[in-house]
């Protein structure tokens, strides 16, 4: 019962001391929400550069172009063989007549070139086969795999995509970011406990007399101390809030205006904080639930030694 | 009550706070301790709460030995002496009636036993209409006797009050020894720290003069000695 009436009488004074030193809370509150901000602000520009690497290995393909009149069966052959293998993501495959009409499609309004093709007896053009991995670095695989006996003798020429020597800089460059990034992240994450710390400290530092006299009319330490660490909480979980109504309205504003720089598609950064929200509000918020209330404990215990 | 024996407190050891003091103070007595600046009154009251630890010799409060208490048990303590000081250390962002009420929630008392109790001790000491005030919103005198209310309000066997009228003019001053006197005929025990010549003569009890840390005298029905 005692037990009790301390814990409730803890968590009262923990809420209107809150209350009533709204200012002081406010401005505590206000440097927990940089503090997490900023680490979204590095989350989120991680996740829009691996939105973007991500956009961009999609766009690598091989086209295996067939020599004209090869018989259907043979293509039929290829995709099915190809299709079996774990690393292929699609075949799509195109017939010599889609071919053909594909071609003119794109060549209307040159009627040299149509005209050309109005020469020939036949369709010049034999059907393509277009291959996409599941990763980049399953293409050279594929290559390898399209040396198959059963259709290596029909196929023309292998266009492995004219990006792909970019699309690999990319990669190397988004992997260092990458690195980069989290390295960026765990410095930020850093000052923001120096911050958190420090600022909890001089709240503390500030209520220092009120300590000494609660000690002094025979407070136990721990009913000085709780109430601190409960209020210590009670911030870390408004500052969360506030953080992540600032990332929402962010994303909310973001996302329509990057579409231009992702070739009209979703930049994805909605896309990662909803698929990762329920991980990152307790990681973000116990991380800085946790530090809040080490710091109050422990900016506490100094003026209880007194 | 409270017996010190062979006590001292050494801070440096050109400047001893306290020399070699023996003291005992019965139950139900009043005693003014009485000394100039630096005469080590001060130092004696912080080491009957505990706020200090003697050098060498031992303390008594109530039969238990305080000499060496652990800090876990310093609460204890501190919740049977009731203590008055004369910055008056209230918590300023509680009201008056939450400033009373705090020194019986930190004992555990339950919420219907304060809500009996504390207006009852804010009528004693005249108060009971500004009980949702702050401290901020009293004057000195008031904001004593919300002190002495939360001295009184867990019954205490001792009160010490240090310096309680220092920061009063006389008329507060003399409503707060009045009050000391009514709280002592009741039974409680009540050790007064304090300067002034003027209150310690007119009370006519017990008065026991420090100078340089050690006690030069100890009259039953003392007067304010003035140290040769």
């Amino acid at each position: 019962m005692s037990l009790f009436i301390n814990l409730w009488r803890i968590i009262v004074t923990a809420w209107k001391h809150f209350v009533r030193n709204l200012w002081l809370a406010l401005t505590t509150v206000f440097v927990l929400v940089l503090a997490l901000l900023s680490v979204n602000v590095l989350l989120g520009v991680n996740a829009l550069l691996t939105g973007a690497v991500r956009q961009l290995e999609d766009k690598i393909d091989v086209s295996v172009y067939f020599a004209a009149a090869t018989p259907q069966a043979v293509l039929e052959q290829a995709k099915f063989a190809m299709v079996a293998l774990p690393q292929v993501k699609s075949a799509e495959l195109v017939s010599a007549e889609q071919a053909l009409a594909q071609f003119k499609q794109a060549n209307q309004n040159d009627p040299k070139v149509l005209d050309a093709l109005a020469e020939l007896e036949q369709n010049p053009l034999g059907g393509v086969l277009i291959l996409k991995a599941r990763k980049p670095a399953d293409y050279p695989f594929l290559l390898e795999a399209l040396k198959n006996p059963q259709f290596d003798f029909a196929i023309e020429s292998k266009n492995f995509d004219d990006h792909a020597f970019a699309i690999n800089r990319v990669r190397e460059i988004g992997a260092s970011v990458s690195v980069f990034g989290a390295g960026l992240i765990g410095v930020f994450a850093l000052f923001s406990i120096l911050i958190v710390f420090n600022t909890v400290r001089v709240a503390i530092y500030t209520q220092r007399e009120e300590i000494g006299i609660m000690r002094l009319v025979g407070a136990s330490n721990a009913f000085v101390r709780l109430p601190f660490v409960l209020e210590g909480i009670f911030l870390a979980l408004f500052a969360l809030l506030i953080s992540a109504g600032g990332v929402a309205l962010a994303l909310a504003y973001l996302e329509p205006n990057l579409r231009g720089l992702f070739d009209g598609s979703e930049p994805g950064l909605i896309a990662y904080f909803q698929g990762n929200i329920f991980g990152l509000a307790v990681a973000q918020g116990g991380t800085l639930a946790l530090l809040v209330a080490l710091s109050s404990w422990a900016a506490v215990g100094k003026y209880l030694k007194k | 009550m409270i017996r010190l024996e062979r006590v001292s407190k050494v801070y440096h050891p050109s400047v001893p706070g306290l020399r070699d003091i023996n003291l005992n103070i019965g139950a139900g007595e009043f005693v003014s301790i009485v000394g100039a600046s630096g005469a080590g009154k001060t130092t004696l009251a912080k080491l009957l709460i505990a706020e200090e630890r003697p050098t060498r010799g031992k303390i008594e409060i109530g039969g238990w030995d305080i000499t060496g208490i652990r800090s876990s048990d310093i609460p204890f303590l501190r919740r049977q002496i009731g203590v008055v000081f004369q910055d008056f250390k209230l918590l300023p962002k509680k009201t008056v009636l939450e400033n009373v009420a705090f020194a019986l929630e930190v004992a555990g008392i339950p919420g219907r036993r304060i809500r009996d109790v504390v207006p009852q001790v804010l009528k004693i000491v005249n108060l009971h209409d500004k009980a949702e005030r702050f401290p901020r919103q009293l004057s000195g005198g008031e904001q004593q006797r919300v002190v002495i209310a939360r001295a009184l309000v867990h019954r205490p066997k001792i009160l010490l009050a240090d310096e309680p009228t220092g920061n009063l003019d006389a008329i507060n001053a003399g409503e707060i020894i009045d009050l000391l006197l009514k709280i002592n005929a009741f039974g409680t025990t009540v050790v007064l720290v304090t300067h002034n010549r003027e209150i310690v003569n007119a009370l006519r009890r017990r008065v026991i003069t420090l100078d340089e840390g050690k006690i030069i005298a100890d009259h039953a029905l003392g007067k304010y000695l003035i140290p040769a």
